[in-house]
């Protein structure tokens, strides 16, 4: 009921999964798909793959059941589906009537190939001469978070609204993340909306960017193109400079998309060269990413008795705090709020789930509160957010059918007797002879009362 | 986010000791080592975006790392030449052009002394790999977790020479939760195999030198935490015999110091590490009985 939709970030094998297996194929045929298909594979996945890389015939599948021991024979199971699934190996049959698993023949290639060399190059950066103007890497970084920070603004409405284009608010729009107001057309945040605020950074750009390939078609782009070239800038260095030179017309599209959502840099739309920010690296990584790759400190200092500190600048996320907290001072370096019960049911009113809120505190914990932890946060504190949250479900709905009109206290107490012992009691008031018992013990009632009446006749 | 999050750091140290068995007979056995090793040392970093790998070479008078290389400054990474992800074309030739050099440098110190005796400093390349771990897991940020393991590959003999080192290194090993692995390619190696027993690592002596890719593929690249869900070789019953301190030799029994723990074969009156005086051995003196204090 109130729990209605809460917002998916698929990882990349769920991804994979929808796409249809004719351009599963095609994407196998570049080594950083590969790379990326990889390394998402359960850990027992990718050891299966690395032990038959080298071997050229099929393997009996009973062999590689007996690879693992017998108490994990569950995890076996599964990751044989996950591997069939996304097509990394198939049946084969071996002479003797056996049946093995070959890896995928073009999987393979492609993935000895990312791992020990020879093929083309990916791109034609090796033709690059030296940037006459390098940008080093906090430059990146900042560029980098600055253009996706601005994205997020939008979505919280604050007064900073350059810099976004229609395109990035259509995507917005289809992602279901804003949606157009009724009145007067402009778009507004929607639930999903708040939840997507609170992600960390990778797995919004992830979700992100998963909902922009959904659309790539319509822009006449070619989706095996866009994933491989995602990919492959995924797997790119920080701090380099790729060359634009090979790539196609609508390449060059994607790039200028990517371009405004701060995953790479370029200086002029016709430079010829890009450097990959660290929004793009192991993009495919999607929440999986640890957070030693997060290249932002935590600042939220959380106290037992619910005041809440941001050593932050950013109107961005004193914003975020505002979702569920009331804010108390702003100080140049330094927001205080409060978590109260109104603060943070309205917060639950807008869509946003009491995990999502301790998740978000959780995440953006001050250094100094995880050194102290664990806990990082107050028990008492989310213990308070998720009761808050329950006091919302005060109601819970059972079916049920009622029994009332008895003719004597007697045939009341019997008939109650009997659906409390069997448990099928919902609910009874023994001064007006009315109970409730449950749907599917029903019609154990009613036969015990044709019995009971009967015999006491 | 629990077992994901983590990252895994391996070090691997190689043995280049010309003396050893195997690169005595032909010498290209090093290289096709080497080989074997960078497409191992690659398949791990594949393993997970998180994972680190640091690679150490020693021989009878030196250790070195060979890779992360020094930093230098410069940012002097080549660019990509065939479909290998640039990481890993990165790995190999740093591994490649330091170990060229590592070698080279060992061949003209022997020409200028004239000597190679003495076994391989693994005792030593182990305590800089074990400081180098503990480097990375104090700048690890608050609240990440890495596993980190030792990887020996080595085709020297047994060294007892170097037991106090290599118990000290085992024994900070276990400390520190560090698992060492061995994986030799030549004899069996006692000492080491204790190392392992230890630290909760997989000893492993190859029967197959062309092989070895695989024997290292199959068993030293599952990180610790997973190796209970594969199926592995199982342990060999270890050889847990001491090395006295007089004369470096695996004894059965021996003289313990009563002091300091030091083994000797012989007995002596004074013992060589803490200078502790012994009685000379007789007849055991018959303990005087004690007072009992009674509890009224």
């Amino acid at each position: 009921m109130a729990q209605s939709k809460n917002l998916k970030c698929k990882h990349l094998h769920d991804y994979l999964k929808t796409l249809p297996t004719s351009v599963l194929d095609r994407l196998y045929n570049h080594p950083t798909t590969c790379l990326a298909v990889y390394r998402e594979l359960p850990e027992i996945a990718r050891h299966y793959v690395i032990r038959i890389l080298f071997v050229e015939q099929p393997v009996p599948q009973a062999v590689v059941a007996s690879w693992v021991s017998q108490s994990y024979s569950k995890d076996h199971t599964t990751v044989v589906d996950v591997l069939s699934g996304l097509r990394v190996w198939q049946e084969a049959a071996i002479p003797g009537g056996l049946l093995g698993w070959i890896l995928n023949s073009t999987f393979k290639k492609n993935l000895k190939i990312a791992l020990l060399g020879s093929g083309k190059p990916w791109s034609m950066s090796s033709h690059l001469e030296v940037d006459s103007k390098p940008r080093d890497i906090p430059y990146l970084d900042t560029y980098a978070l600055e253009r996706w920070e601005c994205v997020l603004h939008y979505m919280v409405g604050s007064q900073q609204q350059e810099g976004i284009s229609a395109d990035a608010v259509r995507i917005l729009l289809h992602a279901g993340l804003m949606k157009r107001d009724e009145e007067d057309g402009s778009p507004v945040i929607t639930r999903e909306g708040f939840q997507f605020l609170l992600l960390d950074t990778s797995s919004q750009v992830w979700y992100f960017i998963l909902q922009y390939l959904d659309t790539v078609e319509t822009r006449g782009l070619d989706l095996v193109e866009c994933l491989t070239f995602l990919f492959q800038l995924s797997f790119s260095t920080m701090g380099k400079d790729y060359s634009t030179e090979g790539m196609s017309e609508h390449l060059l599209v994607f790039l200028q998309h990517l371009r405004e959502f701060g995953l790479v840099y370029q200086r002029k739309r016709k430079a010829g060269r890009f450097y990959p920010t660290r929004l793009a690296l192991n993009i495919a990584s999607g929440h999986n990413k640890s957070h030693m790759n997060m290249h932002r400190e935590g600042y939220i200092v959380v106290e037992t008795n619910y005041r809440v500190y941001a050593y932050t600048d950013s109107n961005l996320q004193v914003a975020l705090m505002g979702l569920f907290c009331e804010m108390l001072y702003r100080f140049p370096n330094l927001s205080v709020g409060i978590l109260t019960r109104d603060s943070v049911r309205q917060a639950l009113r807008s869509g946003i789930t009491a995990e999502q809120i301790v998740g978000f505190l959780h995440m953006h914990a001050h250094p100094r509160m995880v050194m102290a932890g664990p806990p990082t946060l107050p028990p008492t504190i989310i213990d308070q957010i998720k009761l808050w949250e329950n006091e919302r479900n005060r109601f819970v709905f059972s079916e049920g059918v009622l029994y009332s009109q008895f003719l004597s206290q007697a045939d009341f107490e019997a008939l109650h007797e009997f659906a409390q012992e069997s448990g099928l009691l919902v609910w009874s008031n023994a001064q007006r002879r009315t109970m409730v018992v449950t749907r599917a013990g029903h019609d154990d009632v009613k036969r015990f009362w044709k019995r009971y009446s009967k015999g006491g006749n | 986010m629990s077992e994901e999050s983590e990252s895994s750091l391996l070090v691997i140290i190689l043995d280049t000791n010309p003396g050893q068995r195997l690169v005595q007979e032909q010498a290209h056995v090093l290289t096709q080592c080497l080989e074997s090793v960078i497409a191992f040392a690659n398949s791990h970093l594949m393993l997970k975006a998180a994972n680190k790998l640091a690679v150490l070479a020693c021989h009878t008078k030196a250790t070195e790392f060979l890779y992360p290389p020094p930093e230098t400054g410069s940012q002097s990474m080549c660019r990509q030449h065939d479909g290998q992800y640039e990481l890993f074309t990165h790995v190999e030739k740093t591994i490649r052009q330091s170990i060229q050099k590592f070698v080279v440098h060992h061949i003209e110190r022997i020409k200028q002394e004239g000597e190679n005796t003495g076994d391989t400093l693994l005792a030593g390349a182990l305590a800089m790999s074990l400081c180098y771990i503990h480097r990375l897991e104090r700048e690890l940020t608050a609240g990440a977790k890495m596993n980190s393991r030792i990887l020996i590959i080595t085709g020297s003999g047994d060294s007892a020479s170097q037991y106090m080192n290599y118990m000290n290194v085992f024994f900070t090993a276990q400390k520190q939760n560090i698992t060492i692995d061995v994986c030799s390619l030549d004899q069996d190696l006692g000492l080491l195999q204790q190392g392992c027993d230890i630290t909760g690592g997989l000893y492993l002596k190859i029967p197959q030198l062309q092989g070895l890719l695989q024997y290292l593929l199959w068993v030293f690249l599952p990180e610790p935490p997973i190796r209970e869900k594969l199926v592995l070789p199982p342990p060999v019953k270890v050889d847990y015999r001491a090395a006295c301190f007089c004369h470096r030799e695996l004894i059965d029994i021996g003289y313990v110091c009563s002091v300091c723990l030091s083994i000797f074969c012989k007995f002596s009156p004074i013992c060589t590490t803490c200078h502790t005086v012994f009685k000379t051995p007789g007849p055991l003196p018959i303990k005087p009985k004690k007072k009992k204090i009674k509890l009224t």
